[in-house]
């Protein structure tokens, strides 16, 4: 049976050919390493989002006076409905904490160098859309922690004037975070968000495929032979098969990220649905310990001990954009990070801060 | 740097020419309660803590931050009227202010939000003391006025009921109440501890307050063969509540399994995949 279904494949569209220009054929790195299979695992968690997506889509009622009664009845009453919503909200933060160690990685590794400029672009695009998706999500429950904390967040570009204003009204649609906001921001989510996302996947991998995987700079690369004058795909003849050599160890990383998903559901699983998250939104009653989310602690506690609140702001988006914009600013040729002493400073004084900030913002 | 000046540029211009910015988002960020530890915006309490206030009376706002209706927000002005946004006014009796309640009026002052232990404890022999005589006990005897606690059986005490009357009416009534108090303070632990292991209660705790509420009511009668009578009602009613949250307690004990044994599941998936890679032609 599966000879046959393969043999009518074969005819129309030559999948053994396919399978070996992508698959078998297709080589990776010989001295490529685990911090490569980051992107397939963020892949993969972006999968697990839209399926338990789908199915909370389906018990879900996006209006203000029936979606938090919703999710009770999806935690308590559908069948897993509880499992499901737990691997959406665990597997949010965790596709975040992937998406951003990928991005470290590429970075250590100077994977952003030419010719793959567009490719870091990109990718940055995703890690920003990522929390738009984080952010956009968490109003949903329309709880007192997902109200409030999505009142702080829309707050944030308030600090810089007249844009963030207006960036922050076109969030909410009101002066306050409303029933409006969350139909802007479930419109958001389940719609605009995935189109965008899809499309910006589709060209990273299309990218990392055309261009190349890059080999990490330890060692001897084979692109540095040749200068980048005009387009050529980086090939590693020497390396290893991408299947089943490096399938294999992007799966078990996927698996260590699930098991990682699963160990959270278990042993904490009020870490991201604290108590808070069971009290239906109130807007006139402000909870006192209130937090943005995780990945927004950072910013917040920024703007909190800033003096000049537009400076602060201003910082920010500097930041975001300097991140964005890095390999047109870092055109050196090393792209070794522990031979290139001074970004090796700005690297890991940047990573410490970013957590120090963190902290600082959970327990201040 | 070549990059770095334009980009400064781009982000401070168009920030200079929007004056009030600065103001809106003080409003909106740094005066609330994200930002960190906020003064509290009630004249009664800035008033009552200051010097110009008689020691005890001073001593009013931390009493009340220990008390029962703190933990639950019921303020100052919730009892006694008055506006606390408005220092001039905070006790104008146009703004609803009612001051102090005289001794005897104390049941109504309280009963404006426990009306129906107010009707009970009007028709009881506490009740009808204070109102014919004003000397019987009011509700601050028992229950205190400013640091009042979360009401339980253990003020029904010795040392406090003596201070009036013989403890042994008093005993009896403490025994009818135990049982079903017992059962009470059982199910409030287990609906904390639902709460904390992110369980929405709301249902659960209704009908826990709807009983326990309607069960000290009628303690208030002083009423023993009252309290007997409807026992077994009560006993039943709670019941049906601890019910409901045992099946929650064995819902969350098999939730805990099921994603263990998932997690269990992927460590062997990892392991052997792992295996695989170490012996490919395998």
């Amino acid at each position: 049976m599966w000879g046959k279904i393969k043999n009518w494949l074969e005819i129309r569209i030559g999948l053994d050919g396919l399978m070996k220009t992508h698959l078998t054929e297709y080589r990776v790195p010989k001295n490529i390493n685990i911090l490569y299979t980051l992107g397939f695992v963020a892949l993969v968690f972006f999968s697990i989002q839209v399926i338990t997506g789908f199915f909370l889509l389906v018990y879900y009622i996006p209006y203000s006076e029936m979606a938090f009664k919703s999710v009770q009845d999806i935690m308590g009453t559908v069948p897993y409905g509880w499992l499901f919503r737990q691997m959406h909200v665990v597997g949010s933060s965790l596709m975040v904490v992937v998406v951003l160690f990928h991005a470290i990685a590429v970075f250590f590794m100077g994977g952003y160098k030419k010719p793959r400029e567009l490719t870091w672009i990109v990718g940055t695009f995703m890690l920003l859309i990522t929390i738009t998706f984080c952010l956009s999500g968490y109003l949903l429950p329309w709880s007192q922690l997902s109200y409030w904390a999505t009142t702080i967040a829309t707050t944030l570009p308030t600090a810089f004037p007249y844009a963030g204003e207006i960036v922050a009204k076109l969030m909410k649609g009101s002066e306050q975070v409303s029933g409006i906001t969350l139909n802007r921001f479930f419109a958001l989510h389940v719609m605009l968000l995935p189109l965008i996302i899809s499309v910006l996947v589709g060209l990273h991998i299309f990218l990392v495929r055309r261009i190349g995987i890059s080999s990490p700079p330890f060692g001897k690369s084979p692109e540095a032979e040749k200068p980048w004058t005009e387009y050529r795909h980086v090939s590693h003849p020497d390396g290893y098969s991408f299947f089943p050599d490096f399938v294999l160890k992007e799966t078990i990383m996927v698996m260590v990220f699930c098991a990682v998903m699963f160990f959270f559901i278990t042993f904490l699983p009020t870490l991201l649905l604290p108590e808070e998250a069971n009290i239906p939104a109130d807007p006139f009653k402000t909870p006192a310990h209130i937090k943005p989310e995780w990945y927004f602690l950072a910013p917040y506690q920024m703007l909190k001990i800033i003096p000049n609140k537009f400076l602060g702001i201003s910082l920010q988006m500097i930041i975001v954009l300097l991140f964005i914009l890095w390999p047109f600013l870092d055109t050196a040729e090393e792209n070794n990070l522990l031979k290139r002493p001074r970004l090796r400073w700005l690297f890991f004084v940047s990573l410490i801060l970013w957590m120090v900030f963190t902290i600082w913002g959970k327990y201040s | 740097m070549r990059y770095i000046l334009p980009l400064l540029l781009i982000l401070i211009l168009p920030p200079a020419s929007q004056a009030d910015w600065k103001e809106q988002f003080e409003k909106e960020f740094l005066a609330r309660p994200w930002a960190g530890p906020q003064v509290p915006q009630d004249v009664c309490i800035e008033c009552h803590s200051s010097d110009m206030m008689k020691p005890e009376a001073r001593d009013i706002p931390r009493k009340w931050e220990t008390s029962w209706h703190y933990q639950n927000g019921i303020s100052c002005h919730n009892c006694h009227g008055g506006d606390p946004k408005d220092a001039e006014n905070a006790m104008s009796p146009q703004r609803g202010f009612v001051g102090t309640p005289k001794y005897a009026q104390v049941p109504e002052f309280c009963g404006k939000c426990h009306v129906g232990i107010l009707k009970n404890f009007l028709e009881s022999g506490h009740g009808k003391a204070l109102k014919s005589s004003g000397k019987g006990p009011n509700c601050v005897t028992c229950h205190s006025a400013h640091d009042n606690r979360k009401a339980s059986i253990n003020i029904i005490n010795e040392q406090l009921c003596t201070k009036c009357h013989p403890y042994e009416r008093v005993k009896v009534m403490k025994q009818a109440l135990f049982v079903t108090e017992n059962k009470m303070n059982e199910i409030d632990k287990s609906l904390k501890e639902l709460k904390t292991e992110g369980v929405f209660t709301e249902e659960e705790e209704k009908n826990f307050f709807s009983t326990q509420a309607q069960f000290r009511t009628l303690f208030h009668t002083e009423d023993v063969s009252l309290v007997r009578r409807q026992t077994d009602e009560f006993v039943n009613k709670l019941d049906q509540v601890k019910v409901k949250i045992q099946k929650t307690f064995e819902e969350l004990r098999f939730r805990r399994d099921f994603s263990a044994f998932l997690m269990m599941l992927f460590v062997g998936m990892a392991i052997g995949f792992w295996v695989l890679s170490k012996n490919p032609k395998e």
